[in-house]
């Protein structure tokens, strides 16, 4: 009762001052559709919000400075032993700071779920092509999210100046230097100069903390907000047109089922940060000069990046007396043309497409074999750059030679793709046939029981206030209707 | 926690192995869940308080369906919602527990509080499953464009806020020039941020007549390493230095294969290069002393230490710098000029 | 308290049997040899007749090209297990119980202790030690001592995690197989002790986040993410069941 009131109270306060009322009742009657694939844009959310909320507790304790001091601390192999300030206070968080290391550690392993989670979710929009008319902004969006979301996971374990992320800086370093005639000038703006460098540090730092959530954060709220505006998409289905949505209004069902979801999310992260050590920087010791590592990746969503670069075989390009290193081939042109290619799909597709007007009804996958097999290649493509990145990983697991490995894997990046974009094809087409086969008998059975009693009452059509409609449903036409 | 033998290391299982394992521990969990409700609520008496509030529309469409069939459900659903919280809790008091009392110890921490997380998430779930109705909408909806009425309106209302303006070319011009100047100043603080890059950048580093020394400073000679043995050496007033390090290696003299002009630059089989790759820039540390090669550790890739650091195999292309040698009067290892190319990964403009 | 080496079986290699058969057929006629033209407490003759043929004429170890060749003695200096190990023949080394009287066990045992063991065994400092490793070991051996690839040879570096600090240290001078020597000039007494006090303390890292997933890195903690995510993609999947979408 006490609770009724309170609730009652604050909300005709807060309509008094801001007339909320009518959009209030059009957001708890929002309609989202209930089906697992669309949830996975969720888990990328949430595990940002746990980035954030670690993320701001580890800021207050991380000292962002290159400057060399003596380790006088709790991890003894260190002591008298000169570290970075940087180094220094992440030693601090593990061993020091109460719950510093779980939530440390919670916030790398919730940045490992975040990019799969975006992962999942764009293989997603694209098998089901959702990136049509009117969401291809949506889609742009969500791709530059994720080319943020690789860049600030650089930058977070780089920061660390550990010595298995330092020798990933070099290699980015290399990376920058690679690009030809602003190779250097590039490399200078970002970096301060040749590595190592004191303005490094600090920047990355400012970036990763600052600039680039807070682009993070606007982008998603802009990406929310198109899918709120334009409503999400529905599988075809029953009832389930161009112009009407079918699905479990907001209040209460899909709220709980959310607010679930998020409490599972960061109770997963929990549990993985409590369990499983993650980049232990005290092993690693810190970054020195004249110190490397065997066995250094990146985090595994560059690690495709990695891949390449141990593939790609050792050509460079000689203009003149100007030189394009080997680096920049597998390192800044592949992944910039992959990125262009997926800038640009929905406007290319859109050239080969029947598709008019609005669609707001999902393509089944097998539904676009050829789309659907491009994806599974381009998939297998970077799956098989991803083992590559851990070649030698691969080859101590066997007890074999690299060499050898790196041989195989590099036949099977040219074959893979191929081979599972034809078996995707020839899978596509099977389950096209038995789809039409299915839906020719359910047609058929339904068209003699109009007035069966096993045919459930269907809810009422409803407008956005969830009062009923009567409308005339008519099957995707592929005009906009008429307001 | 120990570690285990590298012999232990069991190969990954297959995806496909992987889902069905938890499939199953979801299906087995689900089970032994449903059995312990159904035995619960068999225990209880039939009309009890444990759920109240007010009436709704919802109630209403409730009693509709059943009254009998509806209240076992939410009297299982209300056991189930009230085990998980309770496990939930017990999650929270243990985190506050583990926290207070000074632990240290991740495992507790990160346990109970992912207890406690899931906890509350598996009651909302639940409650979401057990405790609501489902009710599918369905909802018109509304093209996202908007009228053509509504279109001309606006494209009106922009046109006459134009037209109210005079001299507008003026103020496009101004506009475009105004925000060019400004855009040029804000780009102009980026020079802040770096210097162009200058000579350290083409530097070859060693200068005629440096000693190589040790990390620790202490000079080499033609005596300090056999043949197979390598060492880190650094120029005297770089010690330390990222660029500058140096990779001193002895090889069998007869065994070397210098080219003609590079005779003369390894005494008693002392040769060094430029321990930064050309690949990526990582310290190529791995010196496999039989086949007298350097493998970079990062990519793999390898450099024939008797053929001038020729790249042999890998992604890198160029071959390590190479650093003439000589043996002073006073039996120091120095250096006679510097690296044959700037150190470390290429670029643009490197010669 | 042979805790130093304990016996790991080891992997099967490809030519792991050939090298045995080849060191029981070139071990096994000295080891058949008995007492027979060997003054009974010489141990210097005992070792030449019985060990330099695996461990090399100073015990500075064999540079063969399989590293499972008699590895250098040149740090062993305790007696009791350098006596335990002729008698039970840890990992590859035959056993020499039933061919070497008591007393010419101690003797060749004493031998190495007093002659041949030359390097030093101190306690350095583990942090400088530290450095070094990071600087020469970790480049093959990776950080936690858990071996690393190599280009040729057909043999990866070595696991470290079950090495003595006697064979750490006689290695480090040594260099068996491909590994590169470091001399005295490279490496004082003092920075090799320090070197093989941290690999020794590396063996065994802290792990106060929890399971170090084998120390593997990224790879491993990328997989582990992955199999995360299909548990919570599991998880909408009951969340949403029976959601037609």
């Amino acid at each position: 009762m006490i609770t009724e009131t309170i609730a009652r109270k604050a909300s005709l306060a807060i309509d008094r001052r801001l007339r909320a009322a009518k959009f209030v009742r059009s957001a708890l009657n929002h309609v989202f559709p209930d089906h697992w694939s669309f949830m996975l844009g969720e888990i990328a959310l949430y595990s940002f919000m746990v980035l954030v909320v670690t993320g701001t507790y580890l800021a207050l304790f991380f000292h962002a400075s290159s400057e060399k001091v003596i380790y006088h601390g709790m991890y003894a192999p260190l002591d008298g032993q000169k570290v970075s300030v940087a180094y220094r206070s992440v030693l601090n968080i593990c061993f020091n700071v109460p719950a510093g290391l779980l939530v440390r550690q919670m916030h790398h392993w919730a940045a490992l779920i975040f990019l799969w989670a975006i992962l999942a979710h764009m293989a997603r929009i694209f098998l089901t092509a959702a990136y049509r008319k009117p969401r291809e902004l949506n889609w742009l969006i969500g791709l530059t999210l994720l080319v943020l979301a690789l860049v600030n996971g650089f930058f977070g374990y780089s920061m660390l100046d550990d010595l298995l992320s330092g020798t990933g800086l070099r290699i980015g370093y290399a990376i920058l230097l690679s690009i030809p005639i602003a190779g250097p000038w590039l490399t200078f703006l970002f970096m301060g100069g040749t590595i190592p460098n004191p303005a490094t540090l600090p920047r990355m730092f400012a970036l990763h903390i600052f600039l680039v959530p807070a682009l993070i954060a606007g982008l998603l709220g802009l990406h929310l907000f198109m899918i709120w505006r334009q409503l999400h998409t529905n599988y075809p289905g029953p009832k389930r047109t161009n112009t009407t949505i079918v699905g479990s209004r907001l209040w209460p069902s899909y709220t709980a089922k959310s607010l679930g979801l998020l409490l599972l999310v960061f109770g997963v992260i929990a549990a993985l940060g409590g369990l499983f050590q993650i980049d232990p920087v005290w092993t690693y010791g810190p970054y020195d000069p004249a110190s490397i590592m065997a066995g250094a990746q990146p985090d595994w969503y560059l690690g495709w990046v990695e891949g390449a670069i141990r593939l790609f075989p050792g050509i460079n390009l000689r203009l003149g007396h100007w030189l394009v290193p080997e680096l920049f081939f597998p390192a800044v042109l592949m992944p910039s043309l992959l990125f262009l290619a997926l800038y640009s799909w929905p406007f290319v597709e859109k050239l080969f497409s029947l598709d008019k007007g609005d669609q707001n009804v999902l393509r089944m996958p097998y539904d676009q074999p050829v789309l659907t097999a491009g994806g599974v290649g381009l998939f297998t493509f970077l799956l098989v750059l991803l083992a590559a990145g851990g070649d030698d990983f691969l080859a101590l697991a066997v007890d074999g030679s690299v060499i050898r490995i790196r041989t195989i894997l590099r036949i099977l990046v040219l074959v893979g793709p191929p081979c599972t974009a034809a078996l995707a094809y020839v899978t596509c087409k099977g389950l096209k046939r038995r789809h039409a086969a299915r839906a020719r008998l359910r047609d058929d059975s339904s068209l003699s029981s109009e007035a069966s009693p096993n045919v459930t009452t269907e809810p009422a059509v409803t407008d956005n206030m969830g009062q009923p409609l009567v409308l005339p449903l008519t099957e995707p036409s592929g005009l906009p209707g008429g307001d | 926690m120990n570690e285990e033998e590298d012999q232990e290391s069991r190969p990954k299982s297959g995806i496909g192995e992987a889902l069905q394992l938890g499939r199953s521990f979801l299906d087995l969990g689900w089970s032994v869940v449903e059995l312990l409700s159904k035995a619960a609520a068999r225990l209880l008496p039939q009309k009890h308080e444990l759920l109240h509030h007010p009436k709704s529309g919802r109630d209403e469409d409730r009693e509709m369906e059943g009254a009998a069939q509806m209240s076992r459900r939410e009297r299982i659903g209300t056991l189930l919602v009230f085990g998980f919280f309770s496990i939930a809790m017990l999650g929270g008091v243990g985190f506050l527990f583990a926290y207070w009392s000074g632990t240290s110890n991740t495992q507790w921490l990160g346990g109970s509080l992912a207890l406690f997380l899931c906890g509350t998430g598996i009651t909302l779930v639940l409650w979401a499953h057990w405790l609501m109705t489902h009710k599918q909408a369905v909802e018109a909806r509304h093209t996202v464009a908007s009228t053509q009425l509504a279109e001309k309106a606006a494209a009106k209302a922009f046109c006459d806020g134009v037209h109210d303006v005079r001299r507008r070319r003026l103020l496009a011009w101004m506009g475009v020039s105004g925000a060019g100047l400004f855009g040029m100043m804000v780009l102009s603080l980026l020079r802040g941020l770096g210097i162009s890059p200058d000579k350290t950048l083409y530097s070859r580093i060693w200068k005629s007549g440096q000693r190589l020394v040790t990390l620790d400073g202490k000079p080499l000679s033609l005596e300090s390493l056999v043949p197979g043995s390598m060492a880190t050496v650094f120029p005297e007033d770089q010690i330390g230095d990222e660029r500058a390090q140096t990779v001193l290696i002895r090889v069998k003299e007869n065994l070397l294969q210098l080219p003609a002009e590079r005779a003369t630059w390894a005494p008693s089989g002392y040769v060094a290069y430029s321990r930064v790759c050309t690949h990526a820039g990582c310290p190529v540390g791995e010196y496999e002393a039989e086949q007298s090669v350097l493998l970079c550790p990062c990519h793999q890739s390898t450099f024939d230490v008797l053929r001038a650091a020729a790249p042999t195999g890998g992604p890198a292309a160029r071959p390590l710098p190479q650093l003439p040698l000589y043996a002073a009067a006073d039996g120091t290892l120095r250096a006679g000029g510097g690296f044959t190319a700037p150190p470390g990964p290429g670029f643009w403009g490197i010669s | 308290m042979a805790e130093r080496e304990s016996r790991v079986r080891p992997r099967v290699n490809p030519g792991f049997l050939q090298v045995c058969v080849a060191m029981l057929l070139t071990c096994a006629p000295a080891a058949g040899q008995g007492a027979s033209s060997v003054p009974a407490s010489d141990g210097a003759a005992i070792f030449a007749e019985r060990c330099s043929r695996c461990h090399g004429d100073n015990g500075q170890g064999l540079a063969a090209a399989v590293t499972i060749a008699g590895p250098s003695l040149q740090a062993e200096h305790d007696l009791g297990y350098v006596m335990t190990a002729v008698e039970s023949g840890p990992s590859h080394m035959p056993a020499f119980s039933r061919i070497l009287t008591a007393d010419q066990i101690r003797d060749v045992s004493r031998y190495v202790t007093s002659d041949l063991a030359v390097i030093p065994l101190v306690h350095g400092n583990i942090g400088d030690g530290g450095k070094l490793f990071r600087t020469y070991c970790a480049t093959c051996h990776r950080t936690a001592v858990r071996g690393g690839v190599l280009a040729f040879a057909g043999r990866n570096a070595p696991a470290l995690t079950d090495k003595s600090a006697a064979l750490i240290a006689g290695a480090i001078r040594w260099g068996p197989g491909t590994m590169p020597k470091f001399p005295a000039s490279v490496l004082s007494d003092e920075q090799l002790a320090s070197t093989v006090d941290y690999v020794r303390f590396v063996q065994h890292p802290p792990n106060p986040g929890g399971d170090p997933l084998k120390q593997v890195g990224p790879v491993a903690e990328g997989g582990l993410a992955a199999l995360a995510m299909l548990l919570v993609i599991a998880i909408t999947g009951w969340i949403e069941r029976g959601g037609k979408g």
